[in-house]
Protein backbone atom coordinates (compact mmCIF):
# COMPACT_ATOMS: atom_id res chain seq x y z
CA UNK A 1 0.00 0.00 0.00
CA UNK A 2 3.08 2.53 0.76
CA UNK A 3 4.60 1.62 -3.02
CA UNK A 4 1.01 2.59 -4.30
CA UNK A 5 0.67 5.36 -2.50
CA UNK A 6 4.02 6.44 -3.47
CA UNK A 7 3.62 5.69 -7.17
CA UNK A 8 0.04 7.38 -7.32
CA UNK A 9 1.39 10.43 -5.96
CA UNK A 10 4.68 10.45 -7.57
CA UNK A 11 6.48 11.00 -4.66
CA UNK A 12 9.70 9.35 -3.25
CA UNK A 13 10.02 6.99 -0.11
CA UNK A 14 12.62 4.47 1.02
CA UNK A 15 10.41 1.36 2.21
CA UNK A 16 12.90 0.34 4.56
CA UNK A 17 11.23 3.02 7.02
CA UNK A 18 8.83 0.47 8.08
CA UNK A 19 11.59 -1.45 9.30
CA UNK A 20 12.55 1.23 11.53
CA UNK A 21 15.31 2.43 9.31
CA UNK A 22 15.44 6.49 8.38
CA UNK A 23 14.98 7.00 5.18
CA UNK A 24 17.58 8.74 3.48
CA UNK A 25 15.25 9.61 0.38
CA UNK A 26 11.82 9.88 1.58
CA UNK A 27 9.04 12.30 0.82
CA UNK A 28 6.51 11.87 3.40
CA UNK A 29 6.11 14.28 5.37
CA UNK A 30 6.93 14.30 9.31
CA UNK A 31 7.72 10.81 8.21
CA UNK A 32 10.77 9.99 10.66
CA UNK A 33 8.75 11.43 13.13
CA UNK A 34 5.65 8.90 12.21
CA UNK A 35 7.66 5.84 11.91
CA UNK A 36 9.47 6.37 15.73
CA UNK A 37 5.64 7.00 16.73
CA UNK A 38 4.14 4.01 15.24
CA UNK A 39 7.32 2.10 16.15
CA UNK A 40 7.36 3.11 19.96
CA UNK A 41 3.26 2.35 20.16
CA UNK A 42 3.65 -1.30 18.78
CA UNK A 43 6.93 -2.01 20.55
CA UNK A 44 5.84 -0.50 24.24
CA UNK A 45 2.89 -3.08 24.37
CA UNK A 46 5.41 -5.43 24.21
CA UNK A 47 8.29 -4.19 26.62
CA UNK A 48 6.55 -1.49 28.45
CA UNK A 49 8.57 1.33 27.45
CA UNK A 50 6.19 4.15 28.37
CA UNK A 51 9.46 6.85 28.57
CA UNK A 52 10.17 5.96 24.85
CA UNK A 53 6.13 6.62 23.38
CA UNK A 54 6.31 9.69 25.82
CA UNK A 55 9.08 10.94 23.87
CA UNK A 56 8.14 9.75 20.05
CA UNK A 57 4.48 11.45 20.98
CA UNK A 58 5.92 14.82 21.81
CA UNK A 59 7.96 15.00 18.81
CA UNK A 60 5.56 14.39 16.60
CA UNK A 61 3.15 16.70 17.97
CA UNK A 62 5.67 19.49 18.16
CA UNK A 63 6.81 18.89 14.48
CA UNK A 64 3.16 18.11 12.97
CA UNK A 65 1.32 19.02 15.50
CA UNK A 66 -2.13 17.54 17.46
CA UNK A 67 -4.42 16.67 14.28
CA UNK A 68 -2.00 14.69 12.78
CA UNK A 69 -0.89 12.89 16.23
CA UNK A 70 -4.44 12.44 17.00
CA UNK A 71 -4.35 10.69 13.48
CA UNK A 72 -1.50 8.91 13.67
CA UNK A 73 -2.83 7.00 16.70
CA UNK A 74 -5.86 6.09 14.94
CA UNK A 75 -3.89 4.56 12.21
CA UNK A 76 -1.42 2.97 14.80
CA UNK A 77 -4.19 1.51 16.88
CA UNK A 78 -6.42 0.22 13.71
CA UNK A 79 -2.77 -1.79 13.07
CA UNK A 80 -2.22 -3.20 16.67
CA UNK A 81 -5.52 -5.14 15.62
CA UNK A 82 -5.24 -6.30 12.20
CA UNK A 83 -2.09 -7.50 12.67
CA UNK A 84 -3.88 -9.81 15.03
CA UNK A 85 -6.33 -10.96 13.25
CA UNK A 86 -3.86 -11.83 10.30
CA UNK A 87 -2.16 -14.07 13.16
CA UNK A 88 -5.00 -14.90 15.01
CA UNK A 89 -6.84 -16.43 12.16
CA UNK A 90 -4.13 -17.84 10.40
CA UNK A 91 -4.96 -16.56 7.07
CA UNK A 92 -1.45 -16.08 4.07
CA UNK A 93 -1.00 -12.79 2.00
CA UNK A 94 -3.68 -12.44 -0.65
CA UNK A 95 -0.96 -11.75 -3.42
CA UNK A 96 2.17 -14.21 -3.27
CA UNK A 97 1.47 -14.70 -7.03
CA UNK A 98 2.31 -10.91 -7.32
CA UNK A 99 5.52 -9.95 -8.63
CA UNK A 100 5.86 -6.99 -6.82
CA UNK A 101 4.66 -7.92 -3.63
CA UNK A 102 6.85 -10.68 -3.40
CA UNK A 103 9.91 -8.12 -4.34
CA UNK A 104 9.29 -6.03 -1.63
CA UNK A 105 8.97 -8.49 1.02
CA UNK A 106 12.36 -10.47 0.21
CA UNK A 107 13.64 -6.94 -0.08
CA UNK A 108 12.16 -5.83 3.72
CA UNK A 109 13.27 -9.31 4.75
CA UNK A 110 10.29 -10.16 5.83
CA UNK A 111 10.44 -13.89 5.63
CA UNK A 112 12.21 -13.23 8.69
CA UNK A 113 8.81 -13.45 10.81
CA UNK A 114 7.35 -16.06 12.16
CA UNK A 115 4.10 -16.11 10.74
CA UNK A 116 5.55 -16.42 6.87
CA UNK A 117 4.55 -20.00 7.34
CA UNK A 118 0.86 -19.41 7.26
CA UNK A 119 1.41 -17.87 3.59
CA UNK A 120 3.85 -20.43 2.64
CA UNK A 121 1.64 -23.19 3.38
CA UNK A 122 -1.14 -21.90 0.82
CA UNK A 123 1.45 -22.09 -1.99
CA UNK B 1 -22.55 7.14 31.96
CA UNK B 2 -21.04 8.89 28.93
CA UNK B 3 -17.84 7.14 27.61
CA UNK B 4 -15.38 8.64 25.43
CA UNK B 5 -16.16 12.36 25.64
CA UNK B 6 -12.35 12.74 25.77
CA UNK B 7 -12.80 16.19 28.22
CA UNK B 8 -9.59 15.56 29.71
CA UNK B 9 -7.91 15.54 26.80
CA UNK B 10 -5.14 18.23 25.70
CA UNK B 11 -5.75 17.18 21.80
CA UNK B 12 -9.11 17.63 19.74
CA UNK B 13 -10.42 14.20 18.89
CA UNK B 14 -12.08 13.80 15.67
CA UNK B 15 -16.08 13.11 16.29
CA UNK B 16 -16.21 10.16 14.14
CA UNK B 17 -13.81 8.09 16.29
CA UNK B 18 -15.87 9.68 19.39
CA UNK B 19 -18.87 7.99 17.78
CA UNK B 20 -17.07 4.81 16.92
CA UNK B 21 -15.92 3.91 20.06
CA UNK B 22 -18.93 4.97 21.52
CA UNK B 23 -20.99 2.34 19.47
CA UNK B 24 -18.62 -0.07 19.98
CA UNK B 25 -18.57 0.41 24.27
CA UNK B 26 -22.03 0.01 23.39
CA UNK B 27 -21.88 -3.38 21.15
CA UNK B 28 -19.45 -4.56 23.65
CA UNK B 29 -22.22 -4.68 26.64
CA UNK B 30 -24.44 -6.73 25.10
CA UNK B 31 -24.47 -10.45 23.97
CA UNK B 32 -23.01 -11.07 21.06
CA UNK B 33 -23.61 -14.45 18.78
CA UNK B 34 -21.31 -16.76 21.42
CA UNK B 35 -20.93 -14.94 24.47
CA UNK B 36 -23.08 -13.42 26.60
CA UNK B 37 -22.59 -9.45 27.89
CA UNK B 38 -21.07 -10.28 31.04
CA UNK B 39 -18.60 -12.33 28.99
CA UNK B 40 -17.65 -10.06 26.35
CA UNK B 41 -16.70 -7.49 29.11
CA UNK B 42 -14.80 -10.04 30.70
CA UNK B 43 -12.45 -10.68 27.51
CA UNK B 44 -11.87 -6.80 27.73
CA UNK B 45 -10.56 -7.52 31.20
CA UNK B 46 -8.58 -9.78 30.65
CA UNK B 47 -7.16 -7.88 27.67
CA UNK B 48 -5.96 -5.31 29.35
CA UNK B 49 -4.81 -7.77 32.35
CA UNK B 50 -2.72 -9.49 29.73
CA UNK B 51 0.01 -6.57 29.71
CA UNK B 52 0.56 -7.11 33.40
CA UNK B 53 1.01 -10.52 33.26
CA UNK B 54 3.84 -12.24 34.48
CA UNK B 55 3.31 -15.42 32.90
CA UNK B 56 2.65 -14.45 29.55
CA UNK B 57 6.06 -12.55 30.09
CA UNK B 58 8.22 -15.72 30.26
CA UNK B 59 6.05 -17.72 28.05
CA UNK B 60 6.88 -14.35 25.56
CA UNK B 61 10.57 -15.39 26.29
CA UNK B 62 10.68 -19.39 25.76
CA UNK B 63 11.66 -21.03 22.87
CA UNK B 64 7.90 -22.88 22.24
CA UNK B 65 4.83 -21.01 23.53
CA UNK B 66 3.51 -24.17 23.71
CA UNK B 67 5.63 -26.23 26.58
CA UNK B 68 5.30 -23.99 29.24
CA UNK B 69 2.59 -24.05 32.04
CA UNK B 70 1.90 -21.77 34.13
CA UNK B 71 -1.11 -19.40 35.70
CA UNK B 72 -2.18 -16.06 33.50
CA UNK B 73 -2.69 -12.93 36.04
CA UNK B 74 -6.50 -12.82 35.52
CA UNK B 75 -9.35 -11.11 37.02
CA UNK B 76 -12.48 -12.70 35.67
CA UNK B 77 -14.32 -16.14 35.63
CA UNK B 78 -13.78 -16.95 31.86
CA UNK B 79 -12.88 -20.14 31.42
CA UNK B 80 -9.19 -20.99 31.24
CA UNK B 81 -9.12 -21.69 27.60
CA UNK B 82 -10.28 -18.27 27.14
CA UNK B 83 -8.05 -16.74 29.32
CA UNK B 84 -5.13 -17.85 27.35
CA UNK B 85 -6.62 -17.29 24.00
CA UNK B 86 -7.34 -13.47 25.09
CA UNK B 87 -3.25 -13.19 26.51
CA UNK B 88 -2.28 -14.84 23.62
CA UNK B 89 -3.61 -12.69 21.11
CA UNK B 90 -2.62 -9.66 23.08
CA UNK B 91 1.13 -10.78 24.03
CA UNK B 92 2.55 -13.56 21.46
CA UNK B 93 -0.06 -13.75 18.56
CA UNK B 94 2.63 -14.51 15.98
CA UNK B 95 3.16 -17.97 17.57
CA UNK B 96 -0.54 -19.35 17.59
CA UNK B 97 -1.17 -22.35 15.49
CA UNK B 98 -3.47 -24.05 13.60
CA UNK B 99 -2.85 -26.95 16.45
CA UNK B 100 -3.54 -24.69 19.29
CA UNK B 101 -6.77 -23.23 17.84
CA UNK B 102 -7.75 -27.08 16.77
CA UNK B 103 -6.86 -27.74 21.15
CA UNK B 104 -8.54 -25.20 22.08
CA UNK B 105 -11.89 -27.10 21.04
CA UNK B 106 -11.03 -30.17 23.33
CA UNK B 107 -10.56 -27.60 25.89
CA UNK B 108 -14.47 -26.31 25.43
CA UNK B 109 -13.67 -23.17 23.80
CA UNK B 110 -15.35 -23.54 20.02
CA UNK B 111 -13.87 -22.07 17.06
CA UNK B 112 -17.15 -19.74 16.99
CA UNK B 113 -16.57 -18.89 20.27
CA UNK B 114 -12.73 -18.63 19.47
CA UNK B 115 -13.60 -15.84 16.75
CA UNK B 116 -16.16 -13.54 18.34
CA UNK B 117 -13.32 -13.32 21.27
CA UNK B 118 -10.47 -12.47 18.80
CA UNK B 119 -13.07 -9.99 17.85
CA UNK B 120 -13.50 -8.50 21.03
CA UNK B 121 -9.87 -8.53 22.13
CA UNK B 122 -8.98 -6.60 18.80
CA UNK B 123 -11.59 -3.79 19.19
CA UNK B 124 -10.40 -3.30 22.82
CA UNK B 125 -6.68 -3.22 21.52
CA UNK B 126 -7.64 -0.91 18.71
CA UNK B 127 -9.41 1.45 21.36
CA UNK B 128 -6.97 1.06 24.31
CA UNK B 129 -4.42 1.59 21.50
CA UNK B 130 -5.55 4.99 20.31
CA UNK B 131 -5.82 6.34 24.12
CA UNK B 132 -2.53 4.93 24.96
CA UNK B 133 -0.62 6.91 21.82
CA UNK B 134 -2.10 9.60 23.28
CA UNK B 135 -0.70 9.46 26.57
CA UNK B 136 -4.90 9.45 27.88
CA UNK B 137 -5.94 6.45 30.32
CA UNK B 138 -8.04 3.25 28.80
CA UNK B 139 -11.66 4.31 29.17
CA UNK B 140 -13.78 2.48 31.80
CA UNK B 141 -15.65 -0.51 30.42
CA UNK B 142 -19.20 -0.81 30.06
CA UNK B 143 -22.00 -2.21 32.68
CA UNK B 144 -22.87 -5.97 30.42
CA UNK B 145 -26.31 -6.26 29.35
CA UNK B 146 -28.17 -8.86 29.57
CA UNK B 147 -29.32 -11.29 26.86
CA UNK B 148 -28.05 -14.21 25.73
CA UNK B 149 -26.12 -14.93 22.49
CA UNK B 150 -27.92 -15.34 19.08
CA UNK B 151 -25.75 -18.41 17.92
CA UNK B 152 -25.88 -17.33 14.63
CA UNK B 153 -23.97 -19.04 12.26
CA UNK B 154 -23.55 -17.98 8.19
CA UNK B 155 -24.84 -20.39 5.73
CA UNK B 156 -21.92 -20.73 3.22
CA UNK B 157 -18.79 -21.77 5.36
CA UNK B 158 -15.41 -22.93 4.00
CA UNK B 159 -12.73 -24.72 5.25
CA UNK B 160 -10.08 -23.50 2.44
CA UNK B 161 -7.60 -21.50 4.50
CA UNK B 162 -6.80 -20.06 7.81
CA UNK B 163 -7.35 -21.62 10.71
CA UNK B 164 -11.11 -21.66 10.69
CA UNK B 165 -14.09 -21.56 8.52
CA UNK B 166 -14.74 -18.45 6.66
CA UNK B 167 -17.39 -16.95 4.08
CA UNK B 168 -15.92 -17.63 0.48
CA UNK B 169 -15.16 -14.82 -1.91
CA UNK B 170 -18.36 -15.11 -3.22
CA UNK B 171 -20.29 -15.77 -0.43
CA UNK B 172 -21.18 -11.59 1.02
CA UNK B 173 -25.20 -12.64 0.23
CA UNK B 174 -28.34 -13.09 2.14
CA UNK B 175 -27.39 -11.97 5.85
CA UNK B 176 -24.00 -10.92 4.50
CA UNK B 177 -24.97 -9.24 1.54
CA UNK B 178 -23.53 -5.94 3.55
CA UNK B 179 -19.88 -7.16 4.17
CA UNK B 180 -18.41 -6.57 0.71
CA UNK B 181 -19.40 -6.30 -2.70
CA UNK B 182 -19.72 -9.13 -5.56
CA UNK B 183 -15.87 -11.24 -4.94
CA UNK B 184 -13.79 -8.11 -4.45
CA UNK B 185 -12.45 -8.87 -0.84
CA UNK B 186 -9.38 -9.98 0.78
CA UNK B 187 -8.55 -12.85 3.47
CA UNK B 188 -8.32 -9.95 6.40
CA UNK B 189 -11.88 -9.50 5.88
CA UNK B 190 -12.33 -13.22 5.70
CA UNK B 191 -11.04 -13.90 8.27
CA UNK B 192 -14.09 -13.22 11.24
CA UNK B 193 -16.74 -14.23 8.97
CA UNK B 194 -17.32 -17.36 11.16
CA UNK B 195 -19.03 -14.29 13.15
CA UNK B 196 -20.10 -11.83 10.50
CA UNK B 197 -20.64 -9.25 13.58
CA UNK B 198 -17.12 -9.52 14.44
CA UNK B 199 -16.33 -8.14 10.90
CA UNK B 200 -18.70 -5.59 10.99
CA UNK B 201 -17.15 -4.26 14.02
CA UNK B 202 -13.81 -4.13 12.96
CA UNK B 203 -15.00 -2.41 9.47
CA UNK B 204 -16.89 0.33 11.61
CA UNK B 205 -14.24 1.39 13.49
CA UNK B 206 -11.36 1.05 10.55
CA UNK B 207 -13.70 4.14 9.07
CA UNK B 208 -12.94 6.50 11.68
CA UNK B 209 -9.43 5.05 12.93
CA UNK B 210 -8.28 4.48 9.60
CA UNK B 211 -10.03 3.92 6.38
CA UNK B 212 -13.63 3.08 5.11
CA UNK B 213 -13.86 0.34 2.56
CA UNK B 214 -14.40 2.73 0.13
CA UNK B 215 -11.57 4.95 1.21
CA UNK B 216 -9.16 2.29 0.63
CA UNK B 217 -9.15 3.08 -3.25
CA UNK B 218 -8.29 6.64 -2.60
CA UNK B 219 -4.15 6.66 -2.46
CA UNK B 220 -3.56 10.52 -2.25
CA UNK B 221 -5.66 11.62 0.85
CA UNK B 222 -9.02 11.03 2.24
CA UNK B 223 -11.29 14.86 3.08
CA UNK B 224 -11.20 15.84 6.82
CA UNK B 225 -8.01 13.57 7.72
CA UNK B 226 -4.62 15.52 9.01
CA UNK B 227 -2.49 12.70 7.34
CA UNK B 228 -2.27 11.28 3.78
CA UNK B 229 -2.06 7.98 2.98
CA UNK B 230 1.43 7.53 2.52
CA UNK B 231 1.59 8.58 5.85
CA UNK B 232 -1.22 6.16 6.82
CA UNK B 233 0.88 3.61 5.00
CA UNK B 234 3.96 4.35 6.62
CA UNK B 235 2.30 3.85 10.35
CA UNK B 236 0.80 0.60 9.23
CA UNK B 237 3.60 -0.35 7.75
CA UNK B 238 5.68 0.23 11.03
CA UNK B 239 3.51 -1.22 13.45
CA UNK B 240 3.10 -4.56 11.21
CA UNK B 241 7.16 -5.42 10.88
CA UNK B 242 7.09 -4.29 14.78
CA UNK B 243 4.57 -7.25 15.32
CA UNK B 244 6.57 -9.00 12.98
CA UNK B 245 3.38 -9.67 10.75
CA UNK B 246 3.69 -11.08 7.33
CA UNK B 247 0.48 -10.29 6.17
Amino acid sequence: MLRVSSETTERNCDLNMVNGVSGEVSDIEFGVELMHFAGSLAESLADGDEEALDLARKELQQVAGSDVLVDAAGVAGNFQRMVRIADAMGIPVDSMDNEMSNEIRKDLNLYRFHTAENSAAQE
Amino acid sequence: MPYFEYDNSPYAIRDDIKIAHRTYWARLARAGSWWTGQERVAIAMEVRNARQCDFCRERKQALSPYTMTGNHQRTTDLPEAAVDAVHRVVTDQVRITRGYVENNIDAGLSEEAYVELVGVVVMLISIDEFNRGLGLPPEPLPDPVAGEPDHYRPPRLVRDTGFVPMLPRDGAEGNESDLWSGTRTANVMRALTLVPDALRDWMMLASAQYLSLEGMGNFVKQEGRAIDRMQMELIAGRVSSVNECFY
